[in-house]
């Protein structure tokens, strides 16, 4: 009997369909991959699997019984546990809380928290897992956010568990870490369905490999081998060009100059705590830098610093100007562009139009002002051969920027920082490609060096290593608000990830 | 005639159907609760709509409330388009209406320029007190300006205009005569004869085209509306978010003071004892002997409904002759198409 | 001292009816409207049945239905619950006062209505109430599993949700709960101190206790604290008003202002350093795909 049957789902948003029959099944103690690019609709599966959407059409079934649709309790009591990309943890709440809320232990009423607290702790010891499950969740990292949801689904039973992409956010010994816990729940016998589009960690723990794109999976079966990637690579995204041909920015050298230049650097969080301990580097003209770390180690701070929206101590020069960073309006009087991480909340206006967003930034000059007028002709023209350079896909640029799909805001963004005005001295791009597919990750690369090749200096920070190392020339480590390491492109995960732990000693 | 129909009930036409339903709907419900009461329902609606519409006269008094209406609903439009809610208009009228009085009062060249300018400087500064306190302190602008309401209601007739701005000689009980009266430079001129109408009205159309043409066709009220869709995209962008919300504040206030002067200048004279809400063609539905708060109550029923436009929302689809989209917005989609 | 005691229940009620909406999520402007239609209720049911406690009781109701209405636009049409809120205090505004004129033909006051007895020191059983409520809605919140729930929904409804509770229903149950108790409050006003309906009822206090919910960093303890801590300044304004004769100086409005002044100044010294409920006045809206990258 499967622990789960997924048969003939469909599942609409409106004229678009994200699932198309699909169809996915996994035995007790199994441990199956669905691969697949972003947006080909593995997280739309899961929360169909998890009652959280209702499908259009097709059945989930647990253990044999069929679950109702859009009921998260029945998919819960049927064993079934999800942990999600996102966590969907509640942050001042204790570890302990959010592993028992809807389940509560109760004693004349209240809530038994001895019992809560004793068999939340018993879960953790047994699996080896190692929890503090009297902290609040919002102090945790984020490796340890993850333990957290695991052990709430293990404590409610869970038989059959779905990891979604659970490996974005983890140093690669995080990661590995994780690659042994999930063999350890298969060996007790539940069955884990493990989703991610990163293919060599998959190979390396999965049974089985589901591949799915756009909606339909098309195929199910044991690896051929164990370095199977490049046919799968090849099935994901269905014979577009895996390789792209690219002037790969090792070639181009830096120039001599420098654009950058940090010197004991420090900053604060939005907590109070440093998050940057005198951080130090220099970025050259024509230079790709790389900064990579566990979330939560310094890299938004810094971006932030630098892009004006957080004061910093230390030195901070952008072509030798050190008042730059005062404020976003004179970062970018002196060259700076900025792609955010968070882009709905840091760099759109959701309920303006595409046009108005693309002149966000520069719109008080020309071409798209004149006095204190806006110069709408001016304005338009500039939206049109920005939406026509950068491929942004909106049906008309009057259109809501908040109605286009995240790669398409995203390259959006990247039109407006990139091209939008001046070429820009500095650019400071965070998590350029996160949720973006292949091909609008593409563009946005192209766009970097197109600004790399004008002479620009670019920060690039990213928790895809394998992002860095094709954009960068070298990368910085950062761990605990210190730079704990550099390295080059063609470092190995294993070096990378013991400097992002912070277990290799700093280097100067 | 489909392609009227469809550019007619285009998606961002909807809030402004949306509207138009919630007065139609609200209307009936009065008319229904009226005619339920017992009441002649039918004359009272009558009376109302001749009260606001019918002959010069009428027409007047119902475009000298409008004007009023008009100045503070703009008010509260330009508060919206740099994010905040200003519930403080009345309290920015009072401190405008009495700002004109006072100032209307020295007989100078141009008293009615410098009443008016008086009235809207007083409305921008209470306006620009709960917008400095959001963006300093993070103060909900909802509280403080209900808050401010009650402050500049019980100072200006609780105290001012019973006390030290009083007219001399008005005894020692609560004055019913307000404040002294304008000196006639600084009335607002009437425009036809038979009617009250005063140069008011034209003054608020062009004040609403002034803001619509500031916020639509110069990059500072870009600015603005970027601030209110996106604050923190707006300030990554280099816009002063901060100052463009003060900025808002300030004429959104500036704008209901401009309110209350108009009511001062033009209607009252001075600053009066007891100071009414007005509605128009309310005074005569008391005549058929229904309440005229009614007519508060139609004003709630109308908000709650705008409040809430999905109601319409399969309605809207259907008129725009397509079925009904689903309940909730269409979401980002995952797949590129 | 008497005087606080007296005068502190209505505002503590109320402002623990705004702690309980907006820890699960909803705001609630409403909460003058509701006590004005408690306020009301109570005073009709007083009248009608020669009863007190039914009057109290028919002011819970109010509020609660009144609230009822907030709740529908709010969470099933997703309306703007600022909004919502402001309109239900307009609603009520107008309709209670037709009420008044056409069931009593008063503009001021309504007749008097039996009033809840008093004990020894003068204080009626919701004086004492109002000392308790706090206390057990603290324990409530704290340490039971619907507490947990409400505080779960109010942060992160999205990953409450996971976990197959319903969180429309427990907030709709919130937000009624609300409503009931800032009828309760108002009702205070009317059968509990001043044995009548008066047409200006609740008079700002609504607005008041929303202030003290905010000063109370949206905690029972604190909102109750801050409560009495308001009806203390209240009492104060008006022993100074009475005592400096400021009804003859025609300084009454300086008086009367102070309440509301020094509430405005209290919240802008004080906020700053705390947060509303992470998901307090967003619409949960179970497809979402602003979840997903």
């Amino acid at each position: 009997m499967n622990a789960l049957e997924l048969h003939g789902i469909v599942k609409r948003f409106g004229p678009v369909t994200a699932l198309d029959g699909v169809s996915l099944a996994m035995a007790p103690g199994e441990v199956v991959a669905l691969v697949g690019e972003n947006g080909a609709g593995k997280s739309t599966l899961v929360s169909v699997a998890c009652g959280l959407y209702r499908a259009d059409a097709g059945t989930v079934s647990a253990f044999g019984r069929q679950l109702p649709p859009g009921d998260p309790r029945a998919a819960i009591d049927a064993g079934i546990g999800v942990v999600y990309q996102h966590f969907m943890l509640v942050g001042p709440l204790t570890v302990w809380e959010n592993a028992v809320l809807g389940r509560e232990p109760r004693r004349l009423g209240f809530i038994d928290r001895r019992r809560s607290r004793r068999e939340a702790a018993d879960v953790a010891a047994r699996l080896g897992l190692a929890i503090d499950v009297d902290a609040r969740v919002e102090t945790l990292s984020v490796a340890a956010q993850q333990r957290v949801e695991i052990l709430k689904q293990l404590w409610r039973g869970a038989r059959a568990l779905i990891l979604d992409e659970p490996t974005a956010l983890l140093s690669p010994q995080e990661s590995a870490e994780l690659m042994r816990t999930v063999r350890a729940l298969a060996a007790e016998g539940r069955a884990v369905l493990f989703i991610s589009h990163k293919l060599r960690e998959v190979l390396a723990v999965a049974d089985r490999i589901a591949v799915i794109r756009r909606g339909n999976i098309l195929r199910a079966a044991a690896p051929r081998s164990r370095t199977d990637t490049a046919a799968l690579a090849d099935l994901m995204m269905g014979g577009a060009p895996a390789v792209v041909a690219r002037s790969s920015p090792s070639r181009m050298l830096p120039q001599p100059g420098i654009v950058l230049r940090a010197r004991e650097l420090t900053c604060s969080s939005d907590r109070g705590l440093p998050a940057l301990r005198g951080v130090s580097f220099d970025v050259r003209s024509g230079e790709v830098v790389g900064v990579a770390g566990v979330d939560g180690n310094g890299q938004t701070e810094l971006a932030e610093a630098i892009a004006g929206l957080r004061s910093a101590g230390g030195l901070l020069s952008l072509d030798g100007d050190t008042s730059f960073h005062r404020s976003p309006a004179a970062a970018r009087r002196a060259g700076m562009a900025h792609l955010p991480e968070d882009r709905r909340r840091l760099a759109l206006c959701g309920s303006l139009s595409v046009e108005e967003n693309l002149a966000l930034g520069h719109h008080s000059s020309p071409p798209y002002a004149r006095g204190f007028l806006i110069d709408r002709p001016g304005r338009r023209a500039m939206a049109q051969r920005l939406i026509a350079e950068f491929d942004v896909r909106t049906p008309d640029p009057s259109a809501r920027a908040a109605d286009l799909s995240g790669g398409n805001q995203q390259k959006l963004v990247a039109a407006r920082e990139l091209s939008g005005g001046p070429p820009p001295r500095l650019i400071v791009a965070v998590h350029p490609t996160r949720g973006l597919d292949p091909r609008a990750s593409r563009r946005v690369h192209e766009a970097l060096f197109a600004a790399q090749r004008g002479g620009a200096a670019i920060l690039v920070v990213s928790l895809d290593l394998d992002e860095l190392r094709e954009l960068c020339h070298r990368i910085l480590v950062l761990f605990d608000g210190r730079i704990a390491g550099e390295a080059a492109p063609d470092a190995s995960d294993e070096q990378l990830g013991r400097m992002m732990l912070g277990q290799v000693p700093a280097v100067a | 005639m489909p392609e009227l129909r469809t550019r007619l009930f285009a998606p961002a036409r909807d809030p402004l159907w949306g509207a138009i339903a919630a007065l139609l709907v609200s209307l009936l419900v009065s008319f229904l609760a009226i005619a339920v009461s017992g009441r002649d329902a039918v004359s009272g609606f009558a009376d109302l709509v001749s009260g606001a519409f019918g002959g010069i006269g009428p027409l007047g008094e119902t475009a000298i409330k409008s004007a009023v209406l008009i100045l503070t609903g703009l008010s509260v439009a330009v508060a919206f388009t740099v994010g905040l809610f200003n519930i403080g208009a009345e309290g920015q009228l009072i401190w405008g209406g009495l700002a004109a009085a006072v100032v209307g009062q020295i007989d100078v060249p141009g008293a009615m320029v410098w009443s008016l300018a008086a009235a809207a400087l007083a409305g921008a500064l209470w306006g620009l007190l709960p917008g400095w306190l959001k963006v300093r302190r993070g103060v909900h602008e909802v509280i403080s300006t209900i808050l401010l309401n009650w402050i500049a209601i019980h100072l200006v007739q609780g105290w001012l205009v019973p006390g030290p701005l009083g007219a001399p000689g008005s005894g020692a009980t609560v004055s019913v005569a307000g404040t002294e009266p304008i000196v006639a430079a600084a009335r607002l001129p009437r425009l036809f004869f038979g009617s009250r109408l005063d140069l008011g009205f034209p003054l608020a159309l062009l004040a609403a085209a002034a803001v619509w043409w500031l916020l639509t066709r110069t990059w500072r009220g870009f600015e603005w509306r970027a601030v209110g869709t996106g604050r923190d995209a707006a300030r990554a962008s280099g816009v002063p978010a901060d100052r463009r919300i003060c900025e808002g504040m300030a004429l959104s206030g500036a704008l209901a003071g401009l309110g209350g002067a108009l009511l001062i200048l033009g209607t009252e004279h001075k600053y009066p004892g007891v100071f009414r809400a007005l509605r128009a063609g309310a005074t005569r539905l008391q005549l058929v002997g229904i309440h005229p708060s009614f007519a508060e109550l139609t004003q709630g029923l109308a908000v709650l409904l705008v409040a809430a436009p999905r109601l319409f929302l399969p309605l809207l689809a259907r008129l725009r002759g397509r079925p009904a989209a689903a309940a909730s917005d269409p979401p980002i989609p995952t797949v590129q198409p | 001292m008497n005087l606080i005691l007296d005068f502190a229940p209505p505002l503590v009620f109320a402002a623990l009816g705004g702690v309980l909406s907006e820890r699960a999520g909803v705001v609630n402007i409403g909460l003058e409207g509701m006590m004005r239609f408690g306020a009301f209720a109570a005073a009709a049911g007083s009248i009608v049945s020669g009863s007190p406690w039914i009057g109290l009781a028919c002011g819970a109701l109010a509020g609660a239905a009144a609230a009822a209405v907030h709740a529908l636009l709010s969470l099933r049409f997703r309306a703007d619950q600022v909004v919502s809120g402001i309109a239900l205090n307009l609603v009520a505004l107008g309709l209670v006062t037709y009420l008044l004129q056409s069931i009593f033909g008063s503009s001021g006051v309504s007749p008097n209505a039996a009033s809840l007895p008093r004990d020894g020191f003068g204080h009626s059983a919701l004086a004492y109430a109002a000392l308790i409520a706090p206390l057990v809605f603290h324990l409530w919140l704290l340490r039971t599993p619907a507490g947990l729930r409400v505080r779960a929904i109010g942060e992160h409804p999205i990953a409450t949700a996971t976990l197959g509770i319903r969180v429309l229903r427990l907030r709709a149950a919130c937000v009624l709960s609300s409503g009931a108790l800032a009828g309760i409050g108002g009702a205070t006003l009317s059968v509990g101190i001043l044995g009548q309906f008066d047409s200006r009822m609740p008079a700002g206090q609504g607005f008041m206790a929303l202030a003290a919910m905010v000063f109370g960093r949206w905690t029972p303890l604190g909102a109750a604290a801050a409560a009495f801590l308001f009806s203390a300044a209240e009492a104060l304004q008006r022993q100074l008003s009475f005592s400096l004769h400021a009804a003859d100086l025609r300084l009454e409005g300086i008086f009367l202002a102070l309440p509301y002044a020094l509430t405005l100044l209290l919240l802008a010294l004080r906020v700053g350093r705390t947060r509303a409920p992470a998901a307090d006045g967003v619409p949960y809206d179970p497809e979402d795909q602003a979840v997903q990258p």
